[in-house]
């Protein structure tokens, strides 16, 4: 089930992407990243404030708002963008997820979702490189944005949150492997606020 | 994802009968042997201000992570790897050596000691490499996965969580060079340490004492 193959997969190894200057570039930096970001910790270990089902619901509605873009996102791609080959079956399987995870929080925040939002994925969905650009984008946001809140969550919001946005990084790594990107270019995910999450988002057109 | 990543990380197709017995206890002595060591060895640190438990955690994590960046460097030196799955191999590896030195430095005098290894030939050819490395990555997002909800320092979790998605972008990644899918689920499980220790250790490839394999015809040239 786990198995099948994208339908260009077979001798990818054939060809060089990534050069070797560029991948040794690309892990000095991440090695120095992963040392500024995780040594970091043995400093002050600041707590904001303690997790509530309140600040849960906040949390949790920004979540929604980023599962909501994805799922509106993959639609219109699907729609409108005449993807084939390996983006089309990136974009089914990962519009698949995405729906599993926005009926988890829909299920989860009950009538305490917000209001859905407008956003207009033309821009963004209108032939398979702005897709594709703008999927590495989002999936890199989606990553952030459960990095920087599962913290601050309550214990069980924080587990299904943790099953979540691994997924999101698997998406991230698919989509620029695609692309002939880096799939992780640096050695720790940096946590996005929502501020940053927000901006993203409407740098993408999908937020207002 | 199979409910048992053993069947990915039995390459050469026998080790699902050694699972029990002397090759799990090999794990945990050589971990727990090196844990051991260190605490007598090495006085109270300056790292206290990470709660214990969190250093146990983290322990954890560095004995995986040492287990990784060996992987993956001892594939880079055999230099028998091609194309896009070398320049993986390599970019990954600083990455997962840049997490041990990372984490080595954030438990300072407390940190575990690497094992030995002996990766039995499996970084010789992009094949038995990139299905190990499919099945190490895996591991190690559903090992982070199942820790996490242990520590307790809120700075502590917000790196590992940072680290944890990197292993899961590591594991599409390849499974992309691998031919399968990079995400086969909506939800990623997580597992905890007796299902990962058993699984690691059912792989042999952590050794109780220094690989004799150098001894031996070199398993590979140039």
């Amino acid at each position: 089930m786990n198995q099948h193959r994208p339908a260009r997969a077979p001798d990818r190894d054939t060809r060089s992407s990534v050069t070797r200057g560029g991948a040794l570039r690309t892990a000095a930096l991440a090695a120095g990243g992963a040392l500024a970001t995780v040594t970091a910790i043995g400093a002050a270990d600041r707590l904001s404030a303690a997790p509530s089902a309140a600040k849960d619901v906040r949390i949790l509605n920004l979540l929604l708002l980023v599962e909501r873009v994805e799922v509106a996102f993959y639609e219109a791609a699907l729609e409108r963008a005449e993807l084939t080959g390996e983006l089309q079956e990136f974009a089914r399987s990962v519009l698949a997820h995405e729906r599993e995870h926005l009926a988890f929080l829909e299920n989860a925040l009950g009538d305490k979702a917000d209001p859905e939002p407008e956003y207009d994925p033309a821009a963004v969905t209108q032939d398979p490189d702005a897709f594709a650009r703008a999927a590495a984008k989002l999936e890199d946001v989606a990553v952030g944005a459960y990095n920087g809140q599962a913290a601050n969550v309550t214990p069980g919001a924080f587990l299904a949150a943790a099953r979540i946005v691994s997924v999101e990084a698997r998406h991230a790594a698919w989509i620029r492997s695609i692309r002939d990107r880096d799939p992780a270019p640096d050695a720790v995910d940096q946590p996005y606020d929502r501020a940053r999450v927000m901006r993203e988002l409407r740098e993408l057109g999908l937020a207002s | 994802m199979s409910p048992d990543r053993l069947d990915l990380l039995d390459v050469d197709g026998a080790l699902a009968e050694a699972r029990d017995g002397l090759t799990r206890a090999g794990f945990i002595v050589a971990a727990g042997a090196a844990a051991a060591g260190v605490a007598a060895a090495r006085p109270e640190s300056a790292h206290a201000a990470i709660p214990a438990s969190d250093r146990d955690v983290l322990n954890y994590a560095l004995v995986l992570e040492y287990l990784q960046a060996a992987f993956y460097t001892e594939a880079e030196r055999a230099k028998a790897l091609t194309g896009r799955t070398a320049n993986a191999a390599r970019v990954v590896g600083a990455v997962e050596r840049a997490h041990v030195k990372a984490f080595r430095d954030l438990l300072g005098r407390k940190a575990v000691g690497r094992p030995h290894f002996d990766f039995q030939g499996v970084t010789e050819s992009n094949r038995a490499f990139l299905k190990t490395a499919v099945a190490f990555e895996d591991l190690a997002v559903a090992a982070y996965k199942g820790q996490a909800r242990r520590v307790r320092s809120r700075a502590v979790l917000t790196s590992a969580l940072g680290i944890h998605t990197v292993e899961a972008r590591h594991a599409a990644w390849m499974r992309y060079l691998n031919g399968n899918t990079p995400a086969a689920d909506a939800f990623d499980l997580p597992r905890t340490r007796n299902e990962i220790n058993g699984i690691v250790a059912s792989t042999k490839f952590i050794t109780a004492q220094p690989s004799t394999t150098s001894g031996r015809k070199p398993r590979y040239t140039g």
